[in-house]
């Protein structure tokens, strides 16, 4: 490697890297040695016969080429020999792929020009190339423009006269927002006739918080996004804070550097906000398995492997994955610098099987405005909570002393005469006077304890306490250490022998009650599967509840009481430890939380316990004024907290002592071989070695404006948003493998510029969709497909088909369905029935999808609940990923199962009605109806032949429902939201109408 | 702009042959029309072409669409997920008699790594099969009584008794059994099939999968990677044929309309997408309308196709009384045939459950009774009309299960083993009535792995070639490198199994 580094940086002989170059040794000449020959002749030094590498030209020239005289050279005359023995290749079809003869005539041309060797195109970094002079007026305005015009010119191609405005603006929304214009927003442009109308649409749309719901819906194909964990049971995770953050990044054009840097190494810059920790969940997106038999360190390593081949491939275009075991075969990238690579992202504190930690809960960047509002609420009424405190002139201190002096509750202890399990279970007193439970685990249990008062018996106290033989340290016996009390019972008996009766109990207060089991149902007489739980399954603490007697049981020699602590909710939800004690006072009501907070004593209690125990008293003793205060107090801590409460999201750390590192033989996880330090492949230009080796220096390496690839891949990435193919076919590929750049001048001015502007993303699609190659009309005639069928020349606009998520998001907004709120968590739109159970039912380590109702059915699709193993079905129909990987390019088929989500998905067909219903409600006649269809779902006024068809549609759809009133409530009933009033076969007939709409090729087409 | 899938998987050769059937049909519409200017186009398409457009991998100067002549031209896929074990079905060991109890020796374990399940365990007693086996038809091959129906193929099939794989646990192991890598982001085999041969039916697609119905509650899930096709080009995905529901997701219309109120809302689409593309020239358009054709075609094929109730009585008589019960293994199988019948490529089904690490004395006779029948009744059925002949079945599971026993007693289970284990192929050019490989003593390790082991690559080797792609060569550019499924080691295709 040492050699190579040495050869490329010293002898490199520049040849022009150009798309109309006659020869070009990185456009022509290199694929042809790469395909062919560097199998055997190339990088992969455990590979290579003869000692012979072709993509070295020191070695190459010492044998096998002479520089301008080929039919001296060996390699000419090797694969252009009739001899099977001498003949390169090898004649092995199986493994080796002969010369064609325009190849081979390639080569000769090429070593008689000189042979000139040049570092691979991508390797070396972009300078900004002169433009060309450009003679029509039309074509000297954007740089982009001058070099797409070039490249015409050499094509001899004309190129085609710009959209109109109504295509135009149809292109320009998709394209940025994701969303087709409103039929206001296409008139609007069309009638401005000043001179930047253009231009100010555009910044309108740059300017929309769905900007950034658009381009993180492409990012997150590239980070691996989904809402499960993949491999084998495919469990629910929760990551969408993180995709908050990159649209919120997106919306707020941070620099592409920036947002590189913070997802790749947030947590490591200096002073890390939360936010820029939030955002490394970009690389713990990946899958993360929890099967049983799995080796640890076997999935760990996957884990890395992962961030090494998604790191490299998303900003790097590179297949570094390729050299995991064994050396690149076309890449100067050693199975050794395979590990120095992927010694950068070994540094996690991690496991491999449920390796979900490390995680940190940190706010999601888009609820800042909310957070702030609802803060400043609070503040603002303790400011006047404490204002009205002063001015009245309350003794706080007495305040407090009351209180305390009724949280003054004495408990004593009871020893029990008698104490079993109906359902078998073991139960031993301990030396704290609790009793534990062991041995059988019945699914139900009643606990039945008996014994002597010692005193008068106002209430009753059980309390549930933690111990280590229950799992996780909890207070139950249940699997997840939770417990339900379905039913509290005390009863009494005169004397020994004497039966014992019921006591009814009047009321029952617990320090914490789990949601849905509130204390009351222990006691309101009904059993089951209901009762008082403490969420013990989350939360491993001792809880208490206690139980007033309606009347008190006075003492005398002979009374004995037995409490009945009954369980029925089944699967072992008993209290694993418990305590009996009672109160010869009459209890005080007061809060549970006052309770708790006058307790601690003064000088303990924390800044928010002061506040809560100021409010706490004031709702106890104050007046109405302030009771009020604190009652609009409670609720907007109750909105600040319900905003701030977010789930923990998987995020990257650093061990505190690194992980050695070392190269994997054959790649197996279980077969070290040399140990590595952190380091970036040789062949590519180091940063100063001042800071330590980690993701942070590894960050700063790939958004360095030395890095060559970097700002060439993003560039790249952007183009195929717009246009469908990238100046670099392989957008995933920049390697020598990956295909030349139709437009080698314009990329690396792009990727120039883009760096130099400080990494604008805006600022490039603008410019993008400011020129003409972008504005030019999409039509094609036969001679320009033949010529270019794939539009690599940029002679007419951009025309592909819209990426799943575009297609449903455009039927749900034409339909006037959209819901538009930006963020949080994702959401169950419709789906077909028993997808998720078909694959795997297993209990407790699958689910139903649950489907939402009301608003979240209509929400973008990047929110879409993403089920890896089940990829959201009508969307995968259109291409989309199962996100089990990075993806950096989808494929764009056309096939049946398209057509049958667009025409009976329910999302569409009620999408369709809405459609209609604008469509109808709009206009008095039916031919104004469909003009209005027209603008709204694809933004043009139609051709006087498509109004006939569809008003002879519609007749024939009248008759139709007319006829079948049945067919009509069939269609109109499909979907959640409620149907129009009015005449049935009138409004099926425009949700057919509604149908073909969305069924129209040019529907889902951006053209 | 790229005329992407349709004419992939129309262009195919053994469209000519379903071409004339096609045609039969009588044709009106635009879109009809559309879709048999496609196909005309698609036939007239250079090697070239189709190189480029993702068809098969030709070496230039290759005629024809495979390699080298086919003796399959279809297969069907048994997968037996969970993996049943080899010592209670296919792999006949009267030596674990004398072994049964005793502790698995180091000198035979070799260090093989154990799961997480068993890896705590501190004996290793074998446990000889706790069922009896017998032999069965002219060639006499031991089959177990948990597969009683198996008896009446033991001439069809060959099984292979010396497969092996890399991965112990099921998700790395099916996944690389299906797509040949243990991680997900490759194809899987019938992506390949379809990728390389096309469909033979203009109505339904190449590559058909079907799920049993699941009774085993600890059975291991599925993924849809296991019938992805990753890089490849999506519409050589494999379609889901539901026995719940809508048989192919969203084919049904909601409004249960007549079929000429949907002909005529295809035939408006039709025409108003031919104005358009009057209008902007885009040829995708046209390939559009085609689709919309199948579509419509498919919403008529589809019905036919699941409805059973024209099979004579005698079809059930060989499936059982399960094959009435849409989503049983019988019920499937029987649609598998009805599905090559009608030009599809691949059908894979999948069977859950065998994954049994307790009480599989308990638990394997319930699975093997659900499955036995109809995999049975396949091969008799597909031999009655002929078409064993060009079609090949697979039966297996993603590894083996160990000799050893995974707790104690009665209700012992078997852990996962890939050191060897049985699959058995038929049809389609296999030597009928043989078995292949042979294990030890001790059911542990394979004898002559070198010489007589199959590889899960080697298998799937065996299948490409039989269908006429060399494996090596059936590549797909992706990322810069000529991707594969059988990786880049050597393997072979087991010519030895082959008739």
């Amino acid at each position: 490697m040492f050699l190579l580094r040495a050869a490329i940086f010293s002898t490199i002989v520049f040849w022009s890297y150009s798309a109309f170059a006659e020869v070009d040794y990185g456009r022509d000449i290199r694929p042809i040695l790469a395909n062919h020959c560097y199998a055997c002749h190339g990088p992969d030094a455990a590979q290579r016969k003869a000692d012979l590498r072709l993509d070295h030209r020191d070695v190459a020239v010492e044998s096998a080429i002479v520089p301008g005289a080929a039919e001296k050279s060996l390699l000419i005359e090797r694969i252009s020999s009739d001899d099977p023995d001498k003949i390169m290749p090898p004649p092995d079809a199986s493994k080796n792929k002969p010369l064609r003869k325009e190849q081979i005539e390639l080569l000769r041309q090429w070593i008689d020009a000189g042979a000139p060797f040049a570092d691979h195109w991508s390797f070396v970094v972009p300078k900004r190339p002169a433009l060309p002079q450009v003679k029509e007026p039309r074509w000297t305005q954007q740089p982009i423009d001058r070099l797409v015009w070039a490249r015409h010119q050499h094509e001899r191609i004309s190129a085609n006269a710009a959209a109109g405005r109504r295509t135009l603006i149809r292109r320009l929304s998709l394209d940025l927002i994701g969303l087709p214009p409103s039929i206001e927003e296409a008139d609007d442009f069309v009638k401005d006739k000043s001179d930047d109308a253009y231009e100010t649409v555009i910044d309108r749309l740059l300017a929309s918080t769905h900007y950034g719901e658009h381009r993180a819906r492409f990012w997150l194909d590239a980070a691996r996004y989904a809402d499960t964990n993949g491999y084998q049971y495919d469990l629910e995770r929760e990551q969408w804070v993180w995709r908050d953050w990159v649209i919120h990044a997106f919306n707020s054009n941070m620099p592409f550097d920036q947002f590189t840097m913070e997802q790749l190494a947030g947590d490591l810059l200096p002073n890390a906000t939360d936010h820029q920790r939030l955002a490394t969940a970009f690389n713990r997106n990946h899958p993360i398995t929890i099967e049983g038999g799995v080796i640890d360190e076997e999935y760990r390593t996957e884990y890395v492997i992962d961030r090494v081949v998604t790191t490299s491939k998303v900003w790097l275009g590179l297949t570094i994955g390729c050299a995991r075991c064994h050396d690149h075969k076309y890449d100067p990238i050693s199975q050794r610098e395979f590990y120095q690579f992927f010694a950068y992202f070994n540094q996690v504190p991690e496991q491999g099987l449920r390796g979900f930690n490390p995680k940190l809960k940190i706010a999601s960047p888009l609820q800042n405005k909310q957070r702030t509002a609802a803060k400043a609420s609070v503040v603002q009424l303790e400011k006047r909570l404490e204002r009205l405190l002063n001015d009245t002139g309350v003794n706080f201190a007495d305040w407090e002393d009351r209180a305390r002096a009724a949280a003054k509750q004495t408990w004593h202890s009871t020893t029990p005469e008698d104490v079993r399990s109906l359902g078998g279970a073991t139960l031993i007193r301990q030396e704290d006077g609790s009793i534990l439970a062991s041995g059988k685990n019945p699914a139900t249990d009643v606990y039945e304890y008996e014994w002597m008062p010692a005193g008068r018996v106002v209430a009753v106290r059980i309390e549930a306490l933690t111990d280590a033989s229950f799992v996780g340290g909890g207070t139950g016996r249940a699997p997840n250490a939770n417990f339900v009390l379905s039913e509290f019972e005390v009863l009494s008996a005169d004397n020994k022998n004497g039966p014992f009766k019921k006591i009814e109990l009047s009321t029952a207060v617990a320090d914490y009650s789990q949601n849905g089991y509130p204390v009351e149902q222990a006691i309101d007489g009904k059993f089951g599967r209901q009762g008082w739980a403490v969420d013990g399954n989350t939360k491993r603490e001792n809880r208490s509840a206690y139980f007033v007697l309606k009347a008190p049981v006075e003492v005398s020699a002979a009374v004995r009481l037995k409490i009945r602590v009954v369980h029925e909710w089944g699967g072992s939800h008993q209290i694993g430890r418990f305590r009996i004690s009672y109160s010869d006072k009459p209890t005080v009501s007061l809060p549970t939380r006052l309770r708790q907070l006058v307790s601690v004593p003064t000088e303990q209690r924390s800044g928010t316990e002061t506040v809560q125990l100021t409010m706490a008293l004031a709702k106890a003793y104050g007046n109405d004024k302030m009771k009020a205060l604190v009652t609009d107090w409670n609720s907007s801590a109750a909105l600040l907290e319900s905003v701030t409460a977010v789930p923990a999201t998987m995020v990257m750390s650093e061990l505190p002592k690194p992980r050695k590192t070392h190269v994997l033989h054959r790649g197996q996880y279980d077969q070290p071989g040399e140990e590595v330090e952190a380091d970036i492949p040789q062949a590519f230009p180091t940063l100063p070695q001042d800071t330590p080796q980690n993701r942070l220096a590894l960050a700063r390496w790939i958004t360095s404006v030395k890095n060559p690839l970097t700002a060439r891949v993003t560039v790249n990435r952007i183009w195929q948003q717009i246009f469908g193919i990238g100046m670099v076919e392989t957008s995933g590929d920049f390697g020598t493998q990956g295909a030349f750049p139709s437009h080698p001048e314009l990329l690396d001015w792009l990727a120039v510029d883009f760096m130099e502007s400080g990494w604008d993303v805006k600022a490039l699609l603008k410019q993008i969709v400011l020129s003409q190659t972008y504005r030019q009309s999409s039509s094609v005639t036969p001679e320009q497909l033949a010529r270019d069928p794939t539009n690599r020349w940029l002679a007419r606009g951009p025309r592909l088909r819209l990426d799943a998520e575009a297609i449903r998001d455009s039927a749900i907004a034409v339909s006037a369905l959209l819901q538009r709120d930006v963020g949080g968590p994702s959401v169950f739109p419709y789906h077909p029935s028993g997808l998720w159970q078909e694959i795997n039912n297993r209990p407790g380590y699958s689910r139903v999808y649950k489907q939402d109702t009301g608003g979240k059915l209509y929400r973008r699709s990047l929110y879409t609940f993403w089920k890896r193993t089940v990829p959201p079905p009508s969307m995968a129909a259109f291409d989309a990923p199962e996100r089990e990987y990075c993806v950096v390019r989808r494929s764009r088929t056309n096939t049946p199962l398209q057509a049958f989500v667009l025409l009976n998905d329910p999302q569409y067909v009620e999408a369709a009605r809405h459609l209609g219903e604008r469509m109808f409600q709009h206009a008095k006649t039916d031919r104004e109806r469909v003009i209005y269809g027209f603008q709204a779902a694809l933004a043009r006024r139609p051709q006087e032949s498509e109004i006939k068809l569809f008003l002879e549609t519609l007749a024939e759809r009248r008759d139709q429902y007319r006829n079948n009133e049945q067919q009509a409530i069939d269609l109109l009933s499909v979907g959640e939201s409620s149907v129009a009033e009015g005449n049935l076969a009138e409004r099926a007939a425009w949700a057919t109408i509604g149908r073909i709409f969305l069924n129209l090729s040019e529907f889902i087409t951006k053209g | 702009m790229r005329e992407t899938d349709l004419k992939d998987a129309l262009i195919e050769e053994g469209l000519r042959a379903n071409r004339r059937h096609f045609f039969g049909h009588s044709l009106r519409g635009i879109g009809a029309i559309a879709l048999t200017g496609l196909l005309n186009k698609a036939s007239s398409a250079d090697e070239r072409t189709l190189a480029s457009n993702n068809g098969p991998g030709f070496a230039p100067g290759q005629p024809g669409p495979t390699h080298f002549p086919a003796k399959a031209k279809r297969v069907i896929y048994l997968c037996q997920s969970g993996a049943p074990s080899q010592i209670d079905t296919f792999d006949y060991k009267p030596s674990l008699d004398k072994l049964d109890g005793q502790e698995l020796p180091d000198s035979i374990r070799q260090g093989q790594r154990l799961t997480g399940m068993t890896s705590g365990q501190k004996s290793f007693p074998i446990a000889k099969s706790f069922v009896k086996f017998r032999q069965y038809g002219k060639s006499g091959q031991w089959i177990s009584d948990l597969l009683p129906h198996h008896g009446k193929i033991a001439d069809d099939i060959c099984i292979v008794k010396s497969m092996y794989t890399e991965a112990i646990n099921h998700d790395p192991a099916i996944t690389f059994f299906q797509t040949g890598h243990q991680q997900p982001g490759r194809p899987c085999l019938g992506s390949w099939i379809s990728y390389g041969l096309g469909s033979e039916s203009a109505d339904l697609p190449a590559f058909v999968v079907l799920l049993d119905k699941n009774s085993d509650k600890q059975a291991q899930p599925l993924y849809a990677r296991l019938w992805g096709s990753a890089f490849l080009p999506s519409n050589h995905q494999g379609v889901k044929l539901r026995s719940i529901g809508d048989p192919v997701l969203y084919l049904k219309d909601p409004t249960k309309a007549s079929v000429e109120d949907r002909r005529r809302l295809f035939d408006r689409l039709a025409e108003l997408n031919q104005i358009r593309q009057a209008q902007v020239g885009d040829p995708e358009i046209q390939t559009r309308i085609a689709a919309y054709e199948m579509a419509y075609r498919m919403q008529m094929s589809v019905p036919d196709l699941t409805d059973v109730s024209s099979e004579p009585e005698s079809t059930f008589d060989l499936y059982g009384a399960d094959a009435k019960q849409p989503g049983t293994h019988a019920a499937n199988c029987l649609l598998a045939r009805r599905l090559v019948e009608r030009g599809v490529r691949f059908v894979q089904i999948y069977h859950r459950g065998w994954d049994h690490h307790g009480n599989l004395p308990g638990r394997h006779p319930l699975i093997a009774k659900e499955v036995d029948q109809g995999s049975a009744a396949l091969i008799q059925d597909l031999r009655q009309r002929g078409l064993l002949e060009d079609t090949l079945v697979v039966w297996g599971g993603e590894f083996g299960r160990t000799a050893y026993k995974q707790g104690g007693g009665d209700k012992y289970g078997r852990d996962h083993h890939p050191r060897c284990f049985s699959i058995w192929l038929a049809g389609g050019g296999i030597r009928g009535g043989s078995s292949y490989g042979q294990t030890d003593d001790w059911c542990y390790n394979i004898v002559d792995r070198e010489t007589h082991g199959v590889h899960v690559h080697d298998l799937n080797a065996t299948i490409l070639h039989l269908l006429g792609f060399d494996h090596r060569r059936l590549s797909y550019r992706f990322q810069g490198l000529d991707y594969r499924l059988t990786g880049v080691e050597e393997h072979r295709p087991v010519k030895e199994i082959i008739a």
